[in-house]
């Protein structure tokens, strides 16, 4: 593991020179974030109004959150980089030396987003109080539970996304199905919560990585209960497993596959 | 004692072709036309322990795909392959331990980060103790010259710096077999000679063995005391370079020599 540590470390040491350009990228989720306000005031009528189970303040926290978690956990490492490194035959570089290529690049990946997530959350809870004011009952000691949800849900985002580029061992493109992949994430989980959506699709929706990817640790946050942390946090392992199952057998496959002429 | 060992290795890499113009680019997608092309048809070689070997050979000859084999990143399609008593497709990662790669078209070295950063995190991912990684990079500072290269981010290196740095990084962890691809491509004929004499050194004091390919005659000429040259995926000539110099023609005209014989033997075919 040590050698994971230090590839995250140097990554880190790398985006931390950067840390002024990432805050840069507020701009954008600060208009995002400003629609959505506008959006809530204008469907809630009247104060103590609830939405799907969500009060305005909830809602508009809850949004907030899986907005600051696809901001800050956005990467070209596991996306077009490690596609990029499969077709144009860079992995054999990587490849070469005493690591397994695929926690290389999610050491990468975590070294990058710990950098990001932290500068998005501190800006976001200003911006949140300041315009939203503060989420209702809402206890700090729940974040103890939430936020190791909350990272691993991002690590399981980021394997899905791995495992979505390592398709590049077989196809040309696999730009097409991290779009489809986004945009799920981007529609049922981050920009609306599953209750919003008819009741029949609910199993579905939990059945997906969007329940333990963004919709179940933003949850854990706006409206914290021990029985929700511990089904998200099962749901969860189970999502963690069978993604490095799913990844480390791709790379196997694909790795037998590789075609790289030339110098 | 032998440190590699190839029997009938080869590799056939399977090459999409599309015809010209949009007519072609549709039909390549209802009928795509695929062609296989013989990169390593069948070579069989031995390196011994300390040997500096010439592995050359015209362009798309099948150098850089059988180093590829040897190091474990490509599956062979056929024949057996040892480094170090190790099968490279079945063991890659046992065998990165032990041995050292540099191409010269490609960097290794994390740009962002100082040589020092980089040595270290090379020492790190080698599994190498703390302590011995300060001991190494004392070493390599000393036979490298490295000294003040050492705190300046790669990104500022010449290219004969940032290649004396390569070199350094992938002697962190004392490989016993060295992989050199092309590593004086691009310099000047200076730094080209310093980096000839610390792969001699290197090899003379860590008795390293190294397996080079190299499209300089200059870095064959004052390394290497054998020859392997390949063409269109086969070996046409293991020889000593000693025999080679008995000819009264330069080392360079007769590789050229040997690469038109090659040429207007293809061509015949």
């Amino acid at each position: 593991m040590r050698k994971y540590a230090v590839i995250y470390v140097s990554v880190l040491m790398e985006n931390i020179q950067y840390a002024g350009h990432i805050a840069m990228g507020f701009i954008s989720y600060f208009i995002l974030i400003f629609v959505f306000i506008n959006l809530w005031n204008y469907m809630y009528a009247d104060p103590g109004e609830l939405i799907a189970g969500y009060t305005k303040e909830q809602m508009i926290w809850y949004v907030m959150i899986t907005e600051m978690l696809w901001f800050g956990a956005r990467s070209t490492t596991i996306t077009r980089q490690a596609a990029a490194d499969i077709r144009g035959g860079n992995i054999v570089y990587l490849m070469n030396k005493p690591y397994h290529y695929t926690l290389y690049i999610l050491a990468r990946y975590t070294g990058e987003w710990c950098v990001q997530m932290p500068i998005y959350a501190l800006l976001m809870v200003v911006t949140g109080t300041l315009l939203v004011g503060n989420i209702p009952n809402f206890m700090p000691v729940t974040l103890l539970a939430a936020i190791p949800c909350l990272i691993l849900g991002i690590t399981i985002h980021a394997l899905f996304k791995l495992c979505i580029s390592l398709l590049s061992f077989w196809i040309e493109d696999s730009n097409p199905f991290q779009w489809l992949y986004d945009k799920l994430i981007l529609v049922v989980g981050t920009i609306f919560p599953i209750e919003i959506f008819p009741e029949s699709l609910h199993v579905l929706f939990k059945a997906s990585p969007i329940y333990t990817v963004c919709y179940g640790p933003a949850k854990l946050i706006v409206d914290f209960s021990p029985e929700k942390c511990m089904e998200v946090l099962a749901a969860q392992l189970l999502y963690l497993l069978a993604g490095c199952g799913l990844m480390f057998f791709i790379y196997g496959k694909g790795v037998k596959r590789l075609y790289v002429n030339g110098g | 004692m032998e440190v590699i060992r190839t029997e009938n290795l080869s590799k056939t890499f399977r090459v999409k072709k599309k015809e010209k113009g949009m007519k072609g680019s549709l039909q390549s997608i209802f009928h795509p036309n695929v062609e296989k092309i013989r990169a390593v048809a069948g070579i069989s070689f031995t390196v011994n322990e300390g040997e500096i070997l010439a592995f050359i050979g015209p362009n798309g000859a099948g150098k850089s795909t059988t180093i590829k084999m040897l190091t474990g990143i490509l599956y062979p399609d056929g024949g057996k392959v040892e480094v170090l008593g190790i099968d490279p497709t079945k063991k890659r990662k046992e065998l990165a331990y032990q041995i050292g790669t540099v191409f010269g078209q490609k960097e290794q070295l994390w740009t962002h980060l100082t040589p020092y950063d980089n040595f270290r995190f090379f020492g790190a991912i080698y599994d190498i103790p703390e302590e011995e990684i300060e001991l190494r990079i004392r070493e390599l500072t000393d036979i490298f010259e490295l000294g003040e290269l050492l705190n300046i981010p790669v990104r500022g290196l010449s290219l004969g710096q940032r290649i004396r740095c390569e070199m350094a990084a992938s002697l962190i962890h004392k490989p016993k077999v060295l992989f050199l691809d092309e590593p004086t491509i691009g310099l000047d004929p200076v730094v080209k000679e310093n980096i000839r004499t610390l792969i001699r050194q290197m090899n003379e004091e860590l008795h390293t063995t190294v397996f080079l390919t190299s499209h300089d005659v200059g870095d064959i000429e004052r390394l290497c005391k054998r020859i392997i040259i390949v063409n269109d995926g086969r070996i046409v000539l293991d020889d000593s370079m000693e025999h080679m110099k008995l000819s009264d023609m330069s080392l360079e005209s007769t590789i050229m020599e040997i690469y038109k014989a090659q040429r207007r033997e293809n061509t015949a075919l």
